[in-house]
C-alpha cells in the first residue's frame, strides 16, 4: 500500500470536509426523525463515512455513481446539495426529487448520481449498464457501485460481476462491509469469510479487503481502480471493512450487537481518526476548527431552508411516469 | 316552501306526477292548480299552498315518488330564499390525475320501466325507449328468447316516423291503457286466488216496476235522471246483508273480517277502456232515493274522471249492473279482499206463472259469485233467496217517498 | 411494397433504427453470431459489428440491468429475453427498475430502450416457453407494450418504439415468426397507442391481439356466411398506450363487444378493457361484453391439448354464434 504522503493536502482537506460533511447530516437526520419531520424509513451511514468520501473525492465529475438505499452519504459526497438531501427525506418540494423518491431512492443525475436502489443487488448490473454505455461511447467515464455484504450472497451479483468481466466493462464494485446483512451477521448466511473478496477470484479478479475507515487507503484503492477502469483494463472488486454505528434502519436499535462491539469500533471512528492524522500531518487546528465551524452553520441553514420549504404538491403524483412529462395509459 | 307529494288516499303510499301546470321561474297564486297526480286510476289536482315564485321541480313529469317526497320549491314572496336543494354531490378528490378521471357514461334521462317478463332490456335499449318515449310492450323482439334487441327499437321508431302501424307477424299490435292494464292484472288475480262459485236466481220485478214507473216522470223531472232497477237491487241487497254477515266480509288469511257498514262498490263500465268501481259508504244507512242518487253520483263522476281516491276505496259488497247489455246471465269477478259480489242483467217481459194463470211480468236473473272459501253454497243460497223475496215483496212505494 | 416474413421483419426494423441513430445498440443471448434462436436477428452483427450486437450469458438480469443503465447515459439500447416467460427471471428489473426510475428520480432519467420477446403458443414448448405474458407487462405503470400481428406492423412499431424515449416491452409471437406479409418499402415507421379496424361490420365488435388477430379473421369470414353475423375486427395492436377511442368507437357502432385473449384468463388484456367499456359506454351496449380467452391454467405440452386450450377459430365462432342474439 502506499504512504500517507501519496496524498497531497488539499486533497486530504477534500477528503475531510467530505466525511465530516456525512456525518453532520446524517447526525440531523436522526434528530429530526426524533422531531417526526422525517417520516417512513432511512438508513444512516454514520460510521462508513470514508468509503463514500474516499472514492468520491477520486472520482471525476462525469464518473458515475450507483448506491444502495444507504445513499444519503454518497449522494451528498458527488456534490448533491444538503438542502436538496434533507428536503427529500421530509418530504419537500425542494427535495433532490421533490419528494417522489424518498431516502431510499436519492437521485442527482446532474452530480453523476445515477440513483439509490432499494432491492439488494439490482443497481451492480445497471452500473454495468453505465459502464458498457461509456465503453460504447469511448468516453473514460468509469461507473462505481456501491453495496453491502448482503449483496454479495443475491443472484444480480454474480450476473452483474461475470457479465462485466467478460464484456470487460469500466466499472468498480465496491463492498461496504459493516458485518451485518440487517440484522444478521454477514459470517453466518455466506459461504466465505470475506462475501466480495473471497468471491472474486470465481471471476477472475484479484482479491482486495481494505479498511473502509481509512479515508487514505480508500482514496488510494479508488485511483488505482478508476485508472484500472478507465485504460480498459476492467472491473475492480474492492471489499470495504467498515462498521455501522446505527441499527439497519430506523425502526432497528440494533441489539443484535454483541456487547462493547460498537464501542470497539467507535474507537476507530474514521473521521476522529482522519482530523488526528491531519493534525500530526500539519494541518493547523484553527484550519480544521473553520472547517467544523463553516460545515456546521451549513447544516444548520440547509436545515431551517429545507424545514421552510413547502410539502410536495399533490399535483406531481401524474407526473413523469413518460419523458413527455406525463402518464397517460390512453386516449 | 317545499311542494311535496300528497297522500291523495288513506292507503295510498306513493303518486305518480302527471303534468305541471307551472314551469320553473313562473309565479303562483295560492290555491292556482300547481300540478297533477295519478294515484291508482283518479287523477288528482294540487294547488299551490303559497303565493311566490316557482323555484325549482324535483320531480318531472311522469315519475311515480313515495308520499312525502319533495316535488318543488316555492319562494314565497317577502320571505328570504332558503338553501337551494343540493344538487347530486360532487366529491371533488384532492387532485384526481387527469388520466384516471372517470369518463363513466352518463345516465340517460327517466329510462324506462322494463320489461316485467321475458327477457331484460339491454342497457341500449333502454337508453333508446327513454328517449323515443315508447313503451316497450309495444315493440316486437327478434333477439334470442324474444328479447328486444337495439335494431327491433330503431326499426320501430323508423316506421313510426313513416307512419305504418307497428305490423307484429300476427298482426296489429295495440299496447293498453294504463286502466286496461290495471283492471287485467286484478282480474287475473282475484281468478287466480279465488274460488269462485256462481249462484243465480231469477227475481220477478213487478213489484218494484209497479213502485218505479209510477215515480218515473217526477223523478225524471227533479233529479233529471231516470230512476232504474239497479237502486232497487242495491237497496235490497242493503237490507239483506245484515242478515247474511259473511257475505258483506273480508277475507283476511284464514279468519273472515265482518264488516259493520256497507259499503257498496257499483261496477261502470268506462266504454271500452275498462272497469272502475266507485263506492258509495255506508250504503245500507241510506234511503232509497237517497242511494239512488248516491249511486248516479259516483257513477257520473266516475264517467267523467272526475273521482277522488278516497271514492275508491274500502268496497265490502259490489254489484255489477249489466242490464243495459241485454244479458240473460253473467259470473262476475270478485273484488278482492271482498267475498262476493251481484250481477244484475237484462230485466225483461217474459210469461210467468200466477197460480195456474200466465201472466206478464219484468223479469232478471240476479247472479252472485262467491268465494268458496268464506261460505258455502246453502249460505249464499238462502242470501239470494232473501234478495228476491225483499225485491218481490217490499211495500216499494213508501220507500220512494 | 416488399413480402417479408415476420421474423425478416424483426431484423429489418432494428436494421433500419441502427442504421439511423449510432445510439441503438442490441444485446442479448445468442442474438449475434447465431442471429437467433428464432433467426429474427439475423445479419445484425455483420452490418453493425460487435461493439453495436453484442451476445451476452444467460443473465437475464444483467442484460436488462445493463440496459436500464445504458439507457440512462445515452444510449438506446434493445434487449432480447428470449422467451416471454422469462420476463419473470428478470422482472424486478424490469417491473421495479426500469419502470420506476423516471419517477422515482422525478424526471432526472429517461430510459429510452425497448425489451423485444418471444410471447404465446404453438411451438410446443410446454408451459415454461409458450405462455402469453403480455397482461403482467399492462399491468407495470412505467412500461409501454405492443404486440404486432404482420410483418408490416413488427417492422412500423418496433421502430417506433425504439425512437420511443420511454421503455417498451415489444412481444412478438414465435408463432407468427413464419408468417408473410407485405411490408413498405424504404423507412417505415408506425405509431404506439393506435389500433387497427382490419375488418368493417354492423353486428359485432370483436378485438384480437397477435395471433388471435388471424383467428379472428378467420371467424368473422365464417360467421358471416355461416350465420349472417357482420362483425367488425379490431387488431388493437397497442396495450399501452391503449387506443381507447377507436375501440370505444367501434364497440358503439355494433353495441356488442367481444374480445379474443391468448394470456390465461385472470386480468388478462380484454379484463381492462371490458370494464372501460362497462363504464364509459354502458348504454350503447346491446348485450354483455363476452371474452374469449385461453382458460386460466399453464400451457399443455402436447400439440392437440396446446390447440385445445388457446381460442381456436372454431371456440370464437362458436362463442359468438351461440352468444350474440
Amino acid at each position: 500500500m502506499a504512504t500517507a504522503a501519496h496524498v497531497d493536502e488539499a486533497t486530504r482537506l477534500a477528503l475531510f470536509r467530505s466525511q465530516l460533511e456525512i456525518r453532520l447530516v446524517e447526525k440531523r437526520a436522526y434528530d429530526l426523525f426524533l422531531q417526526n419531520l422525517i417520516k417512513g424509513t432511512s438508513h444512516l451511514s454514520l460510521g462508513q463515512e470514508a468509503v463514500a468520501a474516499g472514492f468520491a473525492v477520486a472520482m471525476q465529475s462525469d464518473d458515475y455513481t450507483f448506491c444502495t438505499y444507504r445513499g444519503h452519504a454518497h449522494t451528498l459526497a458527488r456534490g448533491a446539495p444538503m438542502v436538496g438531501v434533507m428536503g427529500e427525506l421530509m418530504g419537500r418540494k425542494c427535495g433532490l426529487m421533490g419528494g417522489k423518491g424518498g431516502s431510499m431512492h436519492l437521485t442527482s443525475v446532474a452530480h453523476g448520481a445515477m440513483g439509490s436502489y432499494a432491492i439488494v443487488g439490482a443497481h451492480l448490473p445497471v452500473a454495468a449498464g453505465a459502464a458498457w454505455s461509456a465503453q460504447v461511447r469511448g468516453t473514460s467515464q468509469v461507473a462505481v457501485c456501491f453495496f453491502g455484504d448482503g449483496a454479495t450472497n443475491i443472484g444480480a451479483f454474480h450476473e452483474a460481476l461475470n457479465f462485466s468481466v467478460v464484456w470487460k466493462l469500466p466499472v468498480v464494485f465496491v463492498c461496504e462491509n459493516n458485518h451485518y446483512m440487517e440484522y444478521t451477521p454477514i459470517r453466518s448466511v455466506t459461504a466465505v469469510e470475506h462475501p466480495a473478496a473471497d468471491r472474486a477470484s470465481a471471476y477472475g479478479l484479484e482479491h482486495i479487503v481494505i479498511d473502509g475507515n481509512d479515508a487514505d487507503v480508500v482514496y488510494r484503492t479508488a485511483v488505482e481502480a478508476l485508472g484500472k477502469a478507465r485504460s480498459g483494463g476492467g472491473p475492480s472488486l474492492i471489499e470495504a471493512m467498515t462498521y455501522r454505528y446505527s441499527g439497519h434502519s430506523r425502526a432497528d436499535p440494533g441489539k443484535y450487537r454483541p456487547a462493547g462491539e460498537l464501542e470497539e469500533w467507535m474507537k476507530r471512528d474514521p473521521i476522529a481518526l482522519y482530523r488526528a492524522r491531519l493534525l500530526e500531518l500539519g494541518t493547523p487546528e484553527k484550519a480544521l476548527r473553520d472547517i467544523e465551524g463553516a460545515l456546521q452553520r451549513a447544516v444548520d441553514e440547509a436545515t431551517e431552508a429545507a424545514k421552510a420549504c413547502p410539502p410536495s404538491p399533490v399535483d406531481v403524483i401524474d407526473r413523469d411516469v413518460w419523458a413527455d412529462g406525463g402518464s397517460s395509459w390512453r386516449n | 316552501m317545499d311542494v311535496v307529494m300528497p297522500q291523495l288516499g288513506e292507503t295510498v303510499k306513493e303518486g305518480t306526477v302527471t303534468v305541471w301546470h307551472k314551469k320553473v321561474g313562473e309565479r303562483v297564486e295560492a290555491n292556482e292548480p300547481l300540478f297533477e297526480v295519478n294515484t291508482d286510476k283518479v287523477e288528482t289536482e294540487v294547488p299551490a299552498p303559497v303565493t311566490g315564485v316557482l323555484t325549482d321541480i324535483l320531480v318531472a313529469e311522469g315519475a311515480t315518488v313515495d308520499v312525502g317526497t319533495r316535488l318543488a320549491v316555492i319562494q314565497e314572496d317577502g320571505k328570504p330564499r332558503g338553501a337551494a336543494p343540493a344538487p347530486e354531490a360532487v366529491r371533488a378528490p384532492a387532485a384526481p390525475p387527469p388520466s384516471d378521471s372517470s369518463r363513466a357514461a352518463r345516465r340517460p334521462a327517466a329510462p324506462a320501466r322494463g320489461g316485467e317478463d321475458g327477457p331484460p332490456l339491454s342497457p341500449v335499449v333502454r337508453k333508446l325507449l327513454a328517449e323515443h318515449g315508447l313503451d316497450p310492450s309495444a315493440i316486437t323482439g327478434t333477439g334470442a328468447g324474444g328479447r328486444i334487441t337495439r335494431d327491433d327499437v330503431l326499426a320501430y321508431v323508423e316506421q313510426r316516423k313513416s307512419g305504418a302501424p307497428a305490423q307484429g307477424a300476427a298482426g296489429e299490435r295495440v299496447p293498453f291503457s294504463k286502466i286496461r292494464k290495471r283492471t287485467a292484472e286484478q282480474m287475473a288475480l282475484s281468478w287466480r286466488t279465488i274460488p269462485h262459485v256462481l249462484q243465480a236466481v231469477e227475481v220477478d220485478f213487478a213489484a218494484v216496476d209497479r213502485a218505479r214507473t209510477a215515480q218515473a216522470e217526477a223523478w225524471k223531472a227533479k233529479e233529471g235522471w231516470a230512476l232504474t232497477y239497479l237502486p232497487f237491487v242495491a237497496f235490497a241487497a242493503c237490507r239483506a246483508l245484515p242478515e247474511f254477515p259473511a257475505v258483506n266480509a273480508s277475507l283476511d288469511g284464514d279468519a273472515l273480517v265482518l264488516h259493520r257498514r256497507v259499503n257498496l262498490g257499483v261496477a261502470v263500465d268506462l266504454g271500452g277502456e275498462g272497469l272502475i268501481v266507485p263506492v258509495v259508504k255506508a250504503a245500507a244507512d241510506k234511503s232509497l232515493p237517497d242511494l239512488a242518487r248516491a249511486i248516479h253520483a259516483v257513477s257520473e263522476k266516475a264517467r267523467t274522471g272526475r273521482l277522488a281516491p278516497d271514492d275508491v276505496t274500502e268496497a265490502t259488497y259490489t254489484i255489477s249492473n249489466s242490464g243495459s247489455f241485454g244479458t240473460l246471465l253473467t259470473a262476475p269477478i270478485i273484488n278482492p279482499p271482498q267475498v262476493a259480489i251481484l250481477s244484475t242483467d237484462a230485466v225483461t217481459r217474459k210469461p210467468v206463472a200466477d197460480g195456474e194463470r200466465i201472466v206478464v211480468h219484468p223479469v232478471g236473473v240476479l247472479a252472485q259469485s262467491f268465494d268458496h272459501r268464506a261460505f258455502d253454497g246453502a249460505y249464499s243460497a238462502a242470501f239470494l233467496r232473501k234478495l228476491k223475496q225483499i225485491l218481490e215483496t217490499r211495500d216499494w212505494a213508501s220507500d220512494l217517498r | 411494397m416488399a413480402e417479408l416474413t415476420y421474423r425478416d421483419a424483426v431484423a429489418a426494423g432494428i436494421a433500419q433504427e441502427m442504421d439511423r441513430d449510432p445510439r441503438v445498440v442490441f444485446l442479448g443471448e445468442d442474438i449475434a453470431a447465431a442471429g437467433g434462436v428464432f433467426k429474427a436477428t439475423v445479419g445484425l452483427l455483420e452490418r453493425f459489428g460487435p461493439k453495436r450486437v453484442r451476445d451476452t450469458p444467460i443473465s437475464e438480469q444483467a442484460i436488462i440491468g445493463a440496459a436500464m443503465g445504458a439507457a440512462m447515459t445515452g444510449l438506446r439500447p434493445i434487449a432480447e429475453i428470449m422467451f416471454s416467460d422469462f420476463l419473470a427471471v428478470c422482472w424486478d428489473m424490469i417491473a421495479n427498475e426500469i419502470a420506476k426510475a423516471r419517477y422515482m428520480s422525478a424526471g432526472q432519467m429517461t430510459l429510452p430502450l425497448v425489451i423485444r420477446t418471444a410471447n404465446g403458443s404453438g411451438a410446443r414448448f410446454g408451459a415454461q416457453h409458450s405462455q402469453s405474458v403480455e397482461n403482467w407487462a399492462m399491468a407495470v405503470p412505467g412500461l409501454k407494450v405492443v404486440a404486432p400481428s404482420t410483418p408490416a406492423d413488427v417492422k412500423g412499431l418496433l421502430a417506433a418504439a425504439i425512437r420511443d424515449p420511454d421503455p417498451v416491452v415489444f412481444f412478438e409471437h414465435k408463432g407468427l415468426y413464419a408468417t408473410k406479409g407485405e411490408v413498405p418499402e424504404g423507412e417505415h415507421v408506425d405509431r404506439l397507442g393506435t389500433a387497427k379496424v382490419l375488418r368493417q361490420g354492423s353486428d359485432v365488435t370483436v378485438l384480437a391481439l397477435a395471433a388471435m388477430v388471424p383467428r379472428a379473421l378467420q371467424a368473422a369470414e365464417r360467421l358471416q356466411s355461416e350465420d349472417g353475423i357482420s362483425a367488425t375486427v379490431v387488431d388493437v395492436r397497442s396495450l399501452v398506450p391503449l387506443d381507447t377511442k377507436t375501440i370505444l368507437a367501434e364497440t358503439v357502432k355494433t353495441g356488442r363487444l367481444y374480445t379474443v385473449e391468448e394470456n390465461p384468463r385472470l386480468c388478462g388484456w380484454g379484463a381492462e378493457i371490458a370494464s372501460i367499456v362497462a363504464e364509459e359506454c354502458f348504454y350503447d351496449l346491446d348485450g354483455p361484453v363476452v371474452r374469449i380467452t385461453t382458460p386460466h391454467v399453464p400451457l399443455p405440452a402436447a400439440d392437440a391439448l396446446e390447440d385445445a386450450t388457446v381460442p381456436s377459430v372454431d371456440r370464437i365462432v362458436e362463442t359468438i354464434r351461440r352468444t350474440a342474439g
